[in-house]
């Protein structure tokens, strides 16, 4: 079988003969130099071509001859060169924005590779352009946010930190930040994200299909690439809004060879209440930064070396020693290097860091202070080679060292100290990939591959033994093992099968299909309504094994005109998942060394339809999203043994964005939002229990009722400065203003809803009598209730 | 420990107030069968016991909960062998009661084992429960606390208390101010041993801070404004009830269940779950009954707030 798989990859190698030269370098923006990710170079001679990767370096191997070679980028002049291949040829191409070039704003679409014609699907990307131009929550435009306008991504309502893809959970996401894992990618509880928008050149998402590349998450993968700075000149952007202030400032090193961003984001709504709330004004604190910075630094045509890094935190402090504050630290350097014009490499290596700090209690007899952070390393070395026009071979590998530290927790009662640390824990999962991707001939296409994962878990530790005298109920330790440095405690091993087809129909439709199986050794512990920044992420072990996810998906893609103005696709997708956590009643998932205990394990299944109609270009543009969706659970111990809808099983979800441009200054844009009410826990009836009453359901059901659906409406106006002074004579700086509403028909959308006993009483004298009957009501909480309206001013010189 | 986390949200959901918003609904809830439902939260003052025998009703039927008549209940102290018959109130009410033959009268020591009986419609039910240890209040004190964001000037009381050497032991701590017993789900304050949890280790200490101040209860006056938790002149009375570490996870889970702060905390609120129960039915086909019973042996203290100038 191994072998076979190696004639595989091989094969293409031994066919390729005859004499063969290639033709390959950087697609960039003319204005700034930032490489362009994913523009087409399309060969008219064989109908075929390439891609540029995420570096916007491209490669096409042909015989010799004369080639009219199109480089094509949406919204970008398309670029045609005829070229004469008798020796392998460098080409370094520059393309012009359209829209800094044409008078009329109308972004003439001159030609596009459509979606119908490349072998992704289950993919979907979203330029800074289109984010720019979603309406925004608070004045500010936000990644997650729009990621969540496309289909198959939904959230459990506003105040939520993350995103659920395909009925996975949060925590199933793997978002990367230029390759360095981010895990929490929320600020102030999910209503902003950590992506500086300043800073952001380009975001993907692979809901499924996912490249072997990828691996360690179920769920999805969130590609974030950062911007490498303007090579070109130096140029300073910024922004002051309702909710933060931004300020990004690029520009070269040495022209064309090296150059830098650095983008900042504060929120100051402290700073201007700060005079009026005692509470600040007594050291406390309520802030939230970022500060994202990349250089790169081009060392000769065949090396190029990145470096960037993130820094973000959330603060909340009620005065100077007490309150919480969490953050993320990323650092990634990368090494493009070409060892010929066929072999492209990239070499990373990752340093990212999650924390949070609580500190309770303003003496120091009586204190409590908790941190509790993961830390990881990342290697990185991928590999392209692109054999020839049809076929390209991806390989490499993958190690993360991963520290946890649960919980350090330090408490002082009455002057005595109490220390109720938790182990530290330390991983090493390794991977290992390949595959490839081929042109068959003119209709079948494909791509497959096989990663490889190994998870270890690493002493010193204690490695506990549970048994379940119940199901759903905890566990009791039995063992207890003391590991030594360096020592295995358990250790996992994975193949994960990738692969996908394209079957082109006509010129413009044609199906697609995939298979895939993920696996992801990290679990984030969370019982709560939303995720929340306290949340833990836990490596598996002796007692929580690996999740697996085998994903199914069959697509039928369609442009609707000769130009791709207007795409179509449909989608269906079936994932089926093994050893999903969920936890028992009444789990204690915070500081608890035995942790374990309180979790369960079942199996999961997700499954869907997604139709997606986009208009690319004209003045009027935009797309519409129909996801029908289940995704459901089942847990021994739990609803009774049977299949239970999870807390984000959202049934019908609709979204529209649409653009519309007035003239050159003024456009308008507007989306809109509805989904089925998520499942929540009803009680039947209740009983009393020393005068309180206690909501109980008599089915012991799990999410057995939605709350009701959810539909918003935002709009936002965007009027651009002038462009000449009064005089006449050309600006040089660019600003414009930005009008936003939140939520337009003020809908109060529920985020829960709550059951409790009736609480007239504010005072003891107002109690009730013990032995009165105590009335219970239900409540309905939105979260947002109100339209929010917000104006923004920004600028760029 | 979640308590402390829910105190650093009102922050933020001071921020959020302005947006959000609730509304009281009347949503249509499942059909349900009643159940048996047992309020066996016995102790060993001296004096009368009570146990409530009671069914469960449907979640917004806002009467008195109905009482099961003409039950059998006793409990029987497995160690010492004695039974104690509880009888039917006058009332009718559910309420079966032990009246002591002295008013000297314990029904037991800690350490002693007990097991519940009743038959009621028909069907046997059981459950059992061990007296544990208290530990002595050793005094109560009030505190001045100047204002912050969220109080006025205040005086807190706190009790002092130490938990006995060896982890396992498990407490309720029940407050009465005025005469009044501070009985909101909020106001439940349970310790495993000095802490808030298992996990927490806290053996043979005084009681963590955050449980020796949650016998303040928080006050508003007509307008909303707060108000100090106890004035000159008030008076307090703390005691704690031994509970078994069964009856510490259901309490848990009844805080949880019951303690619904609303507003911002909903985010990260558990989700609703039934609470536990050890109350069986010796047919294991027959109908489930939901409550708990415990025995606790119980400590108190009192005092009354008097300012010394």
């Amino acid at each position: 079988m191994r072998y076979k798989l190696l004639l595989l990859f091989f094969l293409p190698l031994l066919a390729s003969a005859q004499q063969k030269f290639t033709i390959s370098g950087y697609v960039k923006d003319i204005a700034n130099g930032e490489a362009l990710i994913g523009a087409t170079v399309f060969v008219k001679e064989i109908n075929n071509g390439a891609t540029t990767n995420e570096y916007g370096f491209y490669s096409i191997t042909l015989v010799p001859g004369t080639y009219t070679v199109q480089y094509i980028y949406l919204g970008y002049t398309t670029d045609i060169k005829t070229i004469t291949l008798d020796k392998n040829t460098p080409l370094n191409i520059e393309l012009t924005s359209a829209a800094d070039q044409l008078e009329e704003v109308v972004v003439k679409g001159e030609f596009e590779q459509p979606t119908a014609t490349n072998l992704e699907m289950s993919t979907v990307s979203l330029s800074m352009k289109t984010i720019m131009k979603i309406p925004a929550f608070m004045g500010e435009v936000d990644v997650l946010r729009s990621i969540q306008l496309l289909p198959g991504v939904s959230t459990v309502g506003e105040g939520a930190s993350g995103f659920n893809v395909r009925g996975g959970g949060v925590g199933q996401n793997l978002v990367l930040l230029d390759e360095a894992p981010v895990y929490n990618s929320s600020h102030l509880f999910g209503f902003f994200s950590v992506f500086n928008p300043d800073a952001v050149k380009d975001t993907k998402l692979y809901k499924g299909a996912i490249p072997s590349r990828y691996g360690g998450r179920l769920a999805s993968i969130l590609d974030v690439r950062m911007k490498e700075g303007n090579s070109k000149k130096m140029e300073v952007q910024g922004g002051i809004g309702t909710v933060f202030s931004r300020l990004a400032i690029e520009g070269p090193i040495v022209k064309d060879k090296a150059s830098f961003i650095i983008a900042g984001r504060r929120s100051y709504a402290d700073v201007l209440a700060r005079p009026f709330v005692k509470l600040l004004k007594d050291g406390g604190a309520l802030n939230f930064y970022d500060l994202t910075a990349k250089a790169n630094y081009n060392i000769s045509s065949k090396d190029r070396l990145y470096a960037s890094g993130y820094l973000g935190r959330d603060v909340f402090m009620f005065d100077k020693q007490q309150g919480f504050s969490w953050g993320n630290t990323t650092g990634t350097i990368r090494w493009n290097h070409l060892y010929n014009e066929k072999l492209f490499s990239n070499i990373t290596a990752v340093y990212s860091k999650y924390d949070y700090k609580l500190n309770f209690g303003d003496d120091d007899k009586n204190k409590f202070s908790w941190k509790s952070s993961i830390s990881n390393f990342i290697l990185k070395p991928d590999f392209s080679y692109f054999i020839n026009a049809n076929t390209e071979l991806n390989f490499g590998g993958e190690a993360i060292y991963y520290a946890f530290e649960p919980a350090i927790a330090k408490g002082v009662s009455n002057g005595d100290l109490i220390d109720t640390s938790l182990d530290k824990k330390y991983n090493l999962e390794s991977s290992l990939y390949a595959s490839s991707s081929q042109r068959l001939n003119d209709v079948f296409s494909i791509d497959y591959g096989l990663r490889f994962s190994q998870f270890a878990s690493y002493g010193p530790g204690t490695q506990y033994t549970y048994n379940e005298p119940e199901r759903g109920k905890r566990k009791t330790v039995i063992g207890e093992k003391q590991y030594k440095s360096g020592e295995v405690m358990s250790s996992y091993n994975n193949f994960q099968p990738r692969a996908s087809f394209k079957a082109q129909l006509t010129e413009s439709s044609s199906v697609k299909g995939s298979y895939n199986r993920m696996v992801q050794y990290l679990h984030l512990i969370s019982n709560t309504t939303a995720s929340n920044p306290l949340d833990v992420w836990t490596p598996s072990s002796n007692n929580i094994k690996p999740e697996l996810g085998d994903q199914y998906t069959l697509g039928y893609f369609k442009s609707l005109s000769k130009k791709s103005d207007y795409e179509f696709s449909a989608e269906v997708y079936y994932r089926a998942t093994q050893n999903q956590v969920d936890y028992i009643d009444g789990a204690d998932l915070l500081i608890n060394k035995n942790l374990e205990a309180d979790l369960l394990s079942g199996k999961g299944r997700a499954y869907g339809l997604e139709l997606y109609a986009q208009k690319k270009t004209g003045r009027i543009n935009g797309w519409v999203s129909y996801t029908l969706g289940r995704t459901e659970l089942k847990v021994d111990g739990i609803n009774q043994g049977g299949w239970y809808p999870t807390r984000y099983n959202q049934t019908h979800n609709l979204k529209v964005a649409a653009f519309y441009d007035f003239n050159k200054r003024l456009s308008i844009s507007g989306n809109f939002v509805y989904s089925s009410g998520t499942p929540t826990n009803f009680p039947t009836s209740k009983f009393t229990f020393q005068g309180i009453p206690v909501p109980h359901n008599v089915n012991n059901s799990r999410n057995n009722l939605n709350i009701p659906d959810y539909h918003r409406l935002d709009v936002s106006l965007r009027l651009e400065g002038r462009e000449y002074t009064k005089r006449g004579k050309l600006r040089k700086n660019h600003d414009y203003w930005v009008l936003s509403f939140y939520n337009v028909y003020a809908r109060k959308n529920p985020f829960s809803i709550y059951f409790s006993q009736t609480d007239e009483a504010k005072n003891t004298a107002q109690r009730l009598g013990y032995g009165q009957p105590i009335p219970s009501k239900a409540t309905q909480l939105s979260i947002i209730g109100s339209i929010i309206p917000a104006i923004s001013y920004n600028f760029k010189f | 420990m979640k308590k402390i986390f829910y105190t650093s949200l009102s922050i933020i959901a001071v921020i959020f107030s302005f947006v959000a918003c609730e509304t009281e609904i009347h949503p249509t809830l499942e059909e349900a069968e009643s159940l048996i439902a047992v309020d066996g939260f016995i102790n060993n003052k001296p004096g009368t016991q009570v146990i409530k025998v009671m069914l469960t009703q449907a979640y917004f039927d806002n009467s008195l909960p109905p009482g099961v008549t003409g039950a059998s209940v006793q409990v029987e102290n497995t160690t010492s062998g004695e039974v104690y018959a509880f009888t039917e109130s006058a009332a009718k009410n559910g309420d079966y009661v032990w009246t002591p033959a002295a008013s000297t009268d314990r029904i037991g020591v800690p350490g002693d084992q007990f097991r519940l009986r009743i038959v009621a419609q028909g069907e046997t039910f059981e459950a059992v429960s061990k007296m544990g240890r208290a530990p002595v209040i050793d005094s109560l004190t009030f505190t001045f606390q100047e204002e912050n964001a969220f109080q006025p000037d205040s005086y807190l009381a706190e009790f002092w208390a130490k938990d006995p050497d060896g982890a396992g032991d498990t407490y309720w701590i029940r407050t009465t101010k005025n005469g009044v017993l501070l009985n909101k789900p909020g106001e439940i304050n349970i310790a495993y041993d000095a802490g808030f949890s298992k996990a927490a280790n806290f053996d043979g200490m005084q009681f963590f801070p955050p449980i020796r101040y949650a016998i303040n209860p928080s006050e508003e006056d007509a307008d909303e404004k707060a108000l100090s938790p106890y004035v000159p002149g008030d008076s307090v009375y703390v005691e704690i009830n031994s509970i078994t570490e069964s009856t510490f996870d259901y309490l848990t889970l009844v805080i949880a269940a019951t303690d619904r702060q609303g507003g911002f905390a909903e985010l990260f609120a558990s989700p609703l779950a039934n609470v536990s129960t050890n109350i069986t039915n010796v047919n294991e086909n027959g109908r489930k009954a939901v409550g708990f019973f415990n025995v606790a042996a119980v400590t108190g203290a009192g005092k009354k707030f008097v300012l010394n100038k």
